[in-house]
């Protein structure tokens, strides 16, 4: 019983969230919108992680099986990706290594601002 | 025989044997690139060509273990949350380096499809692919992108991040665990976060952490930008 009330509790958030979405004048993503609705439910202890414990912890470590199905699709767009897989690959590595960087950068430097702010005081 | 294909049960069961068989796999061989997803998402379609199963039998079963991607995302806030302490001490360079890394994420796939010359729905696709998956398809979907395309190069981005991770970290000397936790899951989502976990404790933690902020910040960046 225990399971199938953290099950009806984060399916419940997930259909406010989609709920909200139809309200909402801009597009947002259901999923997120649900996200931040959890967040925003355990930080004001409007709920407890222990009503939802195990079923996150379920979700959260098998996540990548759930996108199995999204991933066979691809036999699709075979047609697709056969012109263009070495482009996407191109794409995906140079990008990522510019986001790496951008990020530990951009990091490093307001560690940085702040570093300097704290001693001038 | 065929419509016994068609039973969400098979679609199911065969999901599972294939990702159970990618998970051995990588443990067998311990390799990164070994990634079960990946190998199970070839599998999969390996059984389905093979047999000839229309992929419309398969997704009977699909669409049901596809429904549960929301929630999963939805409980990436238990993980944030379990990490409240550091984010609410860090949360500038936190929210500075994500918001960061998210906007070069989006702005280098765009140019870099311009420069190859790949059209609209190939670009929309490809931009969210430095985000969780279950936020990246939310995007690209909606605005007109391939999903698949889009999961397969969140994935491949995914696994080249984890496997070049110690690479990258000793190129930009990084020598501060939450800056390296952060631009790991900045750029590869949780299949990095799975390896900044092998690097220490705070790697992971801001990993995971990146993962959720920069799923939003990207999220919020794209309601302006597409």
């Amino acid at each position: 019983m225990k399971i199938i009330c953290q099950i009806g509790v984060i399916f419940a958030v997930c259909w406010a969230g989609q709920i909200i979405e139809a309200l909402l004048p801009f597009s947002f993503p259901a999923s997120v919108i649900s996200m931040v609705l959890l967040f925003v439910l355990l930080a004001t202890g409007g709920l407890k992680l222990d009503h939802i414990r195990e079923k996150s912890d379920f979700l959260l470590a098998n996540m990548s099986f759930f996108f199995l199905p999204a991933g066979v699709s691809m036999l699709n767009y075979f047609d697709v990706l056969k012109s263009t897989w070495v482009q996407l690959l191109v794409i995906c590595l140079v990008t990522m290594v510019l986001v790496f960087a951008a990020t530990a950068l951009s990091v490093r430097f307001t560690l940085y601002l702040l570093e300097r702010r704290k001693r001038h005081e | 025989m065929s419509e016994l294909f068609a039973s969400p049960f098979f679609g199911i069961a065969l999901s599972v044997l294939c990702f159970w068989a990618g998970v051995r796999i990588q443990k067998r061989t311990g390799l990164v690139a070994c990634n079960p997803l990946l190998i199970g998402i070839v599998l999969t379609i390996a059984v389905l060509l093979l047999f000839r199963i229309p992929y419309e039998s398969y997704n009977e079963g699909g669409s049901i273990i596809s429904m549960f991607l929301s929630p999963a995302t939805a409980c990436l806030a238990v993980a944030i949350y379990g990490k409240i302490q550091i984010l609410k001490k860090n949360w500038l360079p936190i929210l500075v380096g994500c918001t960061v890394g998210s906007f070069t994420s989006i702005l280098s796939v765009w140019l870099l499809c311009r420069l190859f010359g790949l059209d609209e729905a190939m670009t929309v696709s490809l931009l969210p692919k430095s985000v969780t998956t279950p936020i990246a398809i939310s995007i690209s979907g909606p605005h007109g992108g391939m999903v698949p395309i889009t999961v397969v190069a969140v994935l491949v981005t995914g696994v080249m991040g984890s496997v070049l991770a110690p690479l990258l970290i000793k190129l930009f000397r990084v020598k501060d665990p939450m800056t390296a936790g952060l631009a790991i899951g900045a750029c590869s989502h949780a299949v990095g976060t799975s390896k900044a976990l092998e690097l220490g404790e705070t790697e992971g933690a801001m990993s995971g952490l990146a993962i959720g902020i920069c799923g939003v910040v990207t999220v919020v960046l794209s309601l302006f930008l597409l």
